[in-house]
Order: C-alpha cells, then sequence, then structure tokens
C-alpha cells in the first residue's frame, strides 16, 4: 500500500518535466482518431453514394428489363391474336362449307340413327344424290359472285404439301415390290416369309374400339 | 497611407460589384424559383413527359358457343411525313420514294401510284396517311424493311370474323360509335373507356423508372353473349338466299327458335351485309327485317285463329261445319276462297287443312270481336317481343273498337293485322309450346369485365291457350304435311312434321295489289315440338304461292333436325278427319 503511493502521487511529477513537449506529442496522438475518424466517415459517404448508384444503376437496368418484357409481352399478345383470327377465320362456317365442298362432301339432310340400347336403325337412311350441290350462294345485297375465303387458299396449299408429303413417305415406306416378285416365283417358301415380315397394318387391321365386357 | 486609400476605394468598387452581382442573381434566383417557377416546372416536365393511350378493348359479341362475331383487334395505321419523305439507304443500297412505294404497296396490297399521289398532292404537309388497318402481320414485314420515314400506329378496330351471316343482328360499329343492332343496343355493355398513362422518359428513349403514371385506368368492355348458333344461321342464310333469288324476291326472312326457351337459334335476313365493308351497302338491306317490317301475315295466322277458337270453347277438330264458296259478311260484301267456289263439307281440322277463308270466318262469327283482339294480344302481336330488339316494330292489333265488321273476320286469316316474322315466330312457338307463350330471347347475357355473367332478365311465360287447343292445332297442322298437296316437298322421313302455308296480299295505298308475301311456318317433331321454323318471301315474282316457299322451309327444317340430333318420330299420328 505505501510503496504504491509514491508512485501514484510521484507519477504526474514524473511527467511534469516532459509536459511541455508533449502538448505537440499529443496533439500527434490526438490527430490519430481524428484522421481514422475522417477515412471512415468518407469511406462511408463514398460507400454510400456508390451503394446508391449501384443501386439505380439496378433500378434502370430493371427499367431497361421491364420495357424489354412489356416488348415481348406485347408481340406474344399480338402473335395470339394473329392467330386467335387465323383460327376464327378457319371455324366460318364460309371456310367450312368451301372446303368441305372441295372434298366432295355434299349436303344431306337425310340422316337416320343407330339406337344403341336395340341396334334398330331409326329414321330413314336415304344417302345424298352425289348431284346435290355444295354451291355457296352471295348473302349480301348486291353480291352476285361468291369470293372464297381468303384462308381457303391457304388450307389448299397447306393440303398439297402435305400430301406431297406423304407421297414422299410413303414411297421410302412401301415394300420393294421388284424384289418380293421374283422370289415369288422361284421359291414359293419365300413369299410367306415376306408376308410374315410384311408390317402390320396400324391399328391391328380393324377399327379401334374399346373392349367391353 | 495612400496605398492604403487606394486599395481600400478598389476594395469598395469590388464590393458593389460584388454585391450588384449578388444581388442581380438574387433577383434571378427569385425570379425563377418563385416568380415563374410553376410556369418553368410545367414547360420542363412537358418536354420529359410523355402521355400514352392504354387502349381498352370494347367487349365481344359471341355466338352461344363462344365463337367470336364481333371483336376488337390490334390494326396499325401506316402513315408518313411527307416533308421527310425522301430516297433512303439500306444495307448500302439507295432505296427510291418510289421503290419504297412500291414495297409497302406489295406487302399491304394498297395502290402504289395512290401512295404517290398522298405524299406528293402536299409535300409541305406534316402528316398523310399511307394505309390504315394494316395487320400485326404486314406491319412486321413493314417494319423489316427499315424506312425511316414509315410511322406506324397501332389503332384498335372492329372485326366481324364471320362477315356477313350475323350482320343483321350485331349491327356494326361506325368511326366513333355502334350503328345498329346489338352493338348499338348493347353499347353499356360492350363500350371500353380508353385509359391514360404519362411517364418520364430519358434521352434514349426509355422510361425513367418510377415515373409511371396512370391517370386513368383503361376500362374493358363486357362481352355478349347471344343465343345464335352461328353454324345454323349461315346454313338459313344461305337457304334464304338459294330459294331467293331462284324466285326472284325482293327479301326473305328466316328464324329458327327452340320451343322449350324461346331461345332464337338463328334469324336470318337476306340479302345482307358485310359488317367490315359496308360503306357501300344498300342501307335497306343494313337492319333486321325479321324485327323491324311489319307485314300483313295471311293464312299462316289461321292456325293461331283456330287455337284461339278451340281455347275460347267455340270448336274442336272434329267439329263439322260447312265452308260456303261465298261467305256474305253483309249484303253485296264477301268473303272467298283462293281458288274454291263451292260449298264445302269441312271439319275444323279441314278449314285449316285446306286453308278455307270462308270456313274459318264461320267459326270467327262465334266468337265476339273483343275476345278475339284480346286473344291475339295475348299472342303477343301488338307489342316487341321479348328481345325487344333495336327498331323492333310492334306490328299492329286494332282497338276493339276500330274493327269492322269485315276486318272482324280478316284477322282470322291474317288480314287486318300486321305482324312481324319475330312475332310469327313466337306464336308459334306457343302453338308448338303446348300454349305457353316463352318470350323471345336473342341475348343470353352480359359476361362482364369483372368475369360476372349478367343474364338478361327472364321474361313471364304465359299460358295463352290450352294445353289441347295448342295440341289439337298442331295435329291438324300435321295433316297440311302428310296429307295435302305439299307433301311431297315437306315431308321429312322419319319425322312427323307440322306446318302452315301463308300468301299474304301487299296493301298499298289503292287495296291489295299483285305482289305477295309468301311465308310458311311449323315445327318438329310434332309429337313433342322441340323447334320452330319460319321462312317468309317479299314480293317473289317467278311463284306467288306459298308452295314456292316450301323448298326453303323443308331445308332448313331437316337441317334443325339433323344438326340438333332430333330423335326420329315413334309414335305414329293419329289425326283428325278433314271432311264429313
Amino acid at each position: 500500500m505505501t510503496a504504491l503511493a509514491p508512485s501514484v502521487v510521484g507519477a504526474p511529477r514524473a511527467m511534469k518535466p516532459r509536459a511541455v513537449s508533449s502538448t505537440r506529442q499529443k496533439a500527434k496522438a490526438d490527430a490519430v482518431p481524428k484522421l481514422r475518424y475522417i477515412v471512415v466517415l468518407l469511406a462511408g459517404i463514398f460507400a454510400i453514394l456508390g451503394g446508391q448508384l449501384l443501386l439505380s444503376i439496378a433500378v434502370s437496368g430493371g427499367a431497361y428489363e421491364i420495357a424489354s418484357l412489356k416488348t415481348d409481352l406485347r408481340g406474344s399478345q399480338q402473335q395470339q391474336q394473329i392467330v386467335g383470327e387465323e383460327i376464327s377465320a378457319l371455324v366460318a362456317p364460309d371456310t367450312l362449307a368451301t372446303l368441305a365442298g372441295s372434298m366432295g362432301m355434299v349436303p344431306d339432310n337425310n340422316p337416320a340413327y343407330i339406337r344403341v340400347s336395340d341396334g334398330a336403325v331409326v329414321g330413314e337412311a336415304i344417302p345424298a344424290e352425289a348431284t346435290a350441290s355444295g354451291q355457296i350462294f352471295a348473302v349480301t345485297a348486291g353480291t352476285e359472285s361468291v369470293v372464297a375465303p381468303e384462308i381457303v387458299e391457304d388450307v389448299f396449299l397447306t393440303i398439297s404439301t402435305a400430301t406431297a408429303l406423304e407421297a414422299d413417305a410413303t414411297d421410302v415406306l412401301a415394300p420393294p415390290t421388284a424384289d418380293l416378285g421374283t422370289p415369288q416365283t422361284a421359291e414359293p417358301t419365300a413369299s410367306t416369309v415376306a408376308v410374315a415380315e410384311a408390317p402390320a397394318p396400324r391399328f391391328g387391321g380393324s377399327i379401334p374400339s374399346p373392349v367391353t365386357r | 497611407m495612400a496605398h492604403q486609400r487606394i486599395s481600400s476605394r478598389r476594395m469598395g468598387i469590388a464590393l458593389l460589384v460584388v454585391f450588384l452581382m449578388a444581388g442581380l442573381l438574387v433577383s434571378r434566383l427569385v425570379d425563377v424559383q418563385v416568380v415563374r417557377a410553376a410556369e418553368l416546372q410545367e414547360q420542363s416536365a412537358e418536354i420529359r413527359t410523355t402521355s400514352e393511350v392504354i387502349w381498352a378493348s370494347r367487349g365481344s359479341i359471341v355466338d352461344s358457343f363462344g365463337n367470336d362475331l364481333a371483336t376488337d383487334v390490334d390494326r396499325y395505321d401506316v402513315s408518313a411525313d411527307p416533308r421527310r419523305v425522301g430516297d433512303f439507304r439500306r444495307d448500302g443500297e439507295t432505296v427510291t420514294v418510289m421503290a419504297a412505294m412500291a414495297e409497302i404497296a406489295l406487302i399491304t396490297g394498297a395502290n402504289a401510284d395512290e401512295l404517290l399521289y398522298a405524299v406528293n398532292s402536299n409535300p409541305e404537309a406534316h402528316f398523310t396517311y399511307l394505309v390504315k388497318g394494316v395487320s400485326p402481320e404486314d406491319r412486321q414485314v413493314l417494319r423489316e424493311l427499315r424506312n425511316p420515314w414509315l410511322q406506324m400506329d397501332l389503332v384498335r378496330e372492329r372485326t366481324y370474323p364471320f362477315g356477313p351471316v350475323t350482320a343483321n343482328l350485331t349491327g356494326m360499329l361506325g368511326r366513333d360509335e355502334p350503328l345498329a343492332g346489338v352493338e348499338r343496343k348493347y353499347d353499356p355493355c360492350l363500350r371500353a373507356i380508353n385509359g391514360t398513362a404519362t411517364y418520364q422518359k430519358g434521352a434514349d428513349g426509355i422510361r425513367l423508372p418510377g415515373t409511371t403514371q396512370l391517370v386513368e385506368e383503361p376500362i374493358h368492355g363486357g362481352d355478349v353473349k347471344l343465343t345464335i348458333d352461328s353454324d345454323l344461321q349461315w346454313y338459313v342464310l344461305q337457304t334464304l338466299a338459294e330459294h331467293g333469288s331462284r324466285l326472284g324476291a325482293q327479301y326473305g326472312s328466316a328464324m329458327v327458335v327452340r320451343v322449350d326457351d324461346g331461345h332464337v337459334l338463328a334469324a336470318a335476313d337476306w340479302p345482307t351485309f358485310d359488317p367490315n365493308d359496308f360503306s357501300e351497302s344498300p342501307v335497306e338491306f343494313m337492319g333486321a327485317r325479321s324485327f323491324s317490317s311489319p307485314y300483313e301475315p295471311g293464312s299462316i295466322m289461321k292456325s293461331v285463329g283456330i287455337a284461339m277458337l278451340i281455347d275460347g270453347g267455340y270448336t274442336y277438330s272434329e267439329d263439322k261445319i260447312v265452308a260456303p264458296g261465298f261467305y256474305e259478311v253483309y249484303p253485296g260484301r264477301f268473303i272467298k276462297n283462293f281458288l274454291v267456289a263451292d260449298d264445302r263439307q269441312l271439319t275444323t281440322a279441314g278449314v285449316l287443312h285446306t286453308s278455307s277463308n270462308t270456313g274459318i270466318s264461320v267459326l270467327a262469327d262465334r266468337m265476339p270481336k273483343a275476345e278475339a283482339t284480346n286473344y291475339f294480344r295475348e299472342f303477343g302481336f301488338g307489342e316487341v317481343t321479348g328481345i325487344d330488339f333495336l327498331g323492333e316494330s310492334s306490328g299492329q292489333v286494332l282497338p276493339v273498337d276500330q274493327v269492322d265488321v269485315v276486318t272482324r273476320y280478316n284477322q282470322f286469316f291474317g288480314q287486318g293485322i300486321s305482324v312481324t316474322a319475330a312475332q310469327m315466330a313466337s306464336s308459334y312457338q306457343t302453338l308448338a309450346n303446348d300454349g305457353v307463350r316463352v318470350p323471345l330471347r336473342l341475348v343470353d347475357g352480359c359476361l362482364t369485365n369483372e368475369g360476372e355473367f349478367v343474364p338478361e332478365p327472364l321474361a313471364e311465360p304465359v299460358q295463352v291457350v290450352s294445353a289441347s287447343a295448342a295440341q289439337q292445332t298442331v295435329r291438324m297442322m300435321e295433316t297440311i304435311v302428310s296429307q295435302g298437296p305439299l307433301r311431297n316437298t315437306l315431308e321429312i322421313p322419319g319425322y312427323r312434321v307440322a306446318a302452315k302455308t301463308g300468301t299474304a296480299e301487299i296493301a298499298t295505298s289503292t287495296g291489295y295489289g299483285d305482289d305477295r308475301v309468301i311465308s310458311l311456318a311449323g315445327m318438329a317433331p310434332a309429337e313433342d315440338p322441340e323447334y320452330v321454323v319460319l321462312v317468309s318471301f317479299y314480293k317473289p315474282q317467278t311463284s306467288r304461292v306459298s308452295t314456292a316457299a316450301a323448298p326453303a322451309f323443308h331445308e332448313i327444317l331437316s337441317h334443325v333436325l339433323k344438326h340438333y340430333r332430333v330423335a326420329p318420330s315413334s309414335e305414329p299420328a293419329i289425326l283428325p278427319p278433314l271432311t264429313w
């Protein structure tokens, strides 16, 4: 305790001689935290500014994305509309009648029905006359002849292209008839093999129907 | 010391200058920030801010299956600023104005010369339309031309995908407002209100984030759903066109009504118009005559008259009467028959079967005229149908005190009373439906923008005549199809059909002329009618008797039976005797 007291009392005394010079030193020592403070403050400000900048870049980047997505959306909506208009044109009665007529279909207003419960034919089944006209008449005032709907030509074009493709496809798939001919005459057994290898008809060769018990 | 004085004077001057400048700046500041602040701010906002129209879609009109009969689509109006039109370079090549116009013409189907004229006729103009209503597909191709002076603006346009098929019912849209039909009457449901929004945009045209302001919300229109079956309507219209032109008729109308609920499945008027392009259509063919044109219906009214007489207890199917060759209304005034001049012993069924004017006059004499007028009104004549179509005529049933001694009889065979095709179809619906008139229905309801379906109010059915009276009348009408002279034309194999013909004289200012309205109304299957069909042709030239309308009626009715898969009749008909 006594040993401690002088050192406690003596401490300021011991410092005293250095007191004058220490003011400069003290200022120097004080400057370090001040500088730190300024640096932190500035860094903070710059960090905030930088962050804000990044944020605003992100936001405006988002705006660009929104703009482009909106354009996409508009495009898709219009695509939907284009397709919708096409469907409307296809389901229009005029179009259907024109297409049916072009396939050689004729109207028949004498249907008959099969009653499922006893298999009886109800009504009188009278086949349509092949000469029955599927003619389409102009219905607007002052119009003499009917103009086929525009879409009909597109359909014809699609059908003819599809038929051409299909024809090509069947040609490729058709069994080589010339090759089949020769073994048939030369060796009867070969023909049975050829028949066995012939592709099975689709749907098992009959009208597909559900099996019921 | 002198040096100091000079320096302080300089100082004073400098200060003065500084103060002056500061004062100037302050006054400017006050001017800008306070005095003209509002005005300047407005100017700046105007420069940065763009406003845009947010298009709202007008609702569609759809048929009973939901097919669009009228709908809004995107289209583009192609325009140019004639001052800027000139040759331009594309992929290192010069595209002349002429070539550019040829390209546009090729894509849009416009005339290149007209396009050139549009820009050359007034080179100082700021704006000229080149092509209007370009489809989005074509617009895409036009964009690929990279033509710097081509301007394309989005517009909404009304299209009618099925063209003329339901034009008489939908009506059409004019430049700014609906002109007729459902488009006009149901405008409150269909109408859309475009919205507006403002936003600020940067130099690159991209909108600045967070600046978009919705000024007015766009309000899309609701859809109107009709009871029409457009496939059937097409067929009916085709049949009218085929037979109408063959007969040289001025016009024709036909209706198909479902008996149970009075739904109008088809209501066609021929000739009609194309609502997509009606600028050159004759105005008289732009409406729905089935609703708007009343006429004296002639003998198809006899079925109604007979049902009234049976219901009133004045006669019955087998009632024996003598139909005179001439029925004397008062001395010197006779009612006569078509072609028949001798007395005949007919039953009431026979009166309807042979369409005897004198026979029905004998029966009509038994009913007081006030009672008859009442019945006619109960059947719905003299007032608009439940549809209340825009511009619908109520026809005319004379007030009792104006029914003179001749009209009293004439009304029973369709003279002195005027009706619309819709009213006539409605009266046959009543006969087919055991005497209960279910008011006709054309509009099912409005599907609002919020997805709520608001049905049109259902009108109360009216029991006009007893079920027995209605059924007896239908039996009598069956004899016309199965035993009458029109049997070969009217019979539909497998089905029992009931029908009545009518040839009405058209009243002119000098009495009845040579022109006729021929019509046929009927129903099938007769044992429990499901559908009513009415066909009429106005002023046919090649044949003026009602039999001429029979083929069209037959085609439509047999199509209806097939179209709706009506089961063929299984009960044999027990029909009343026609003579005694």
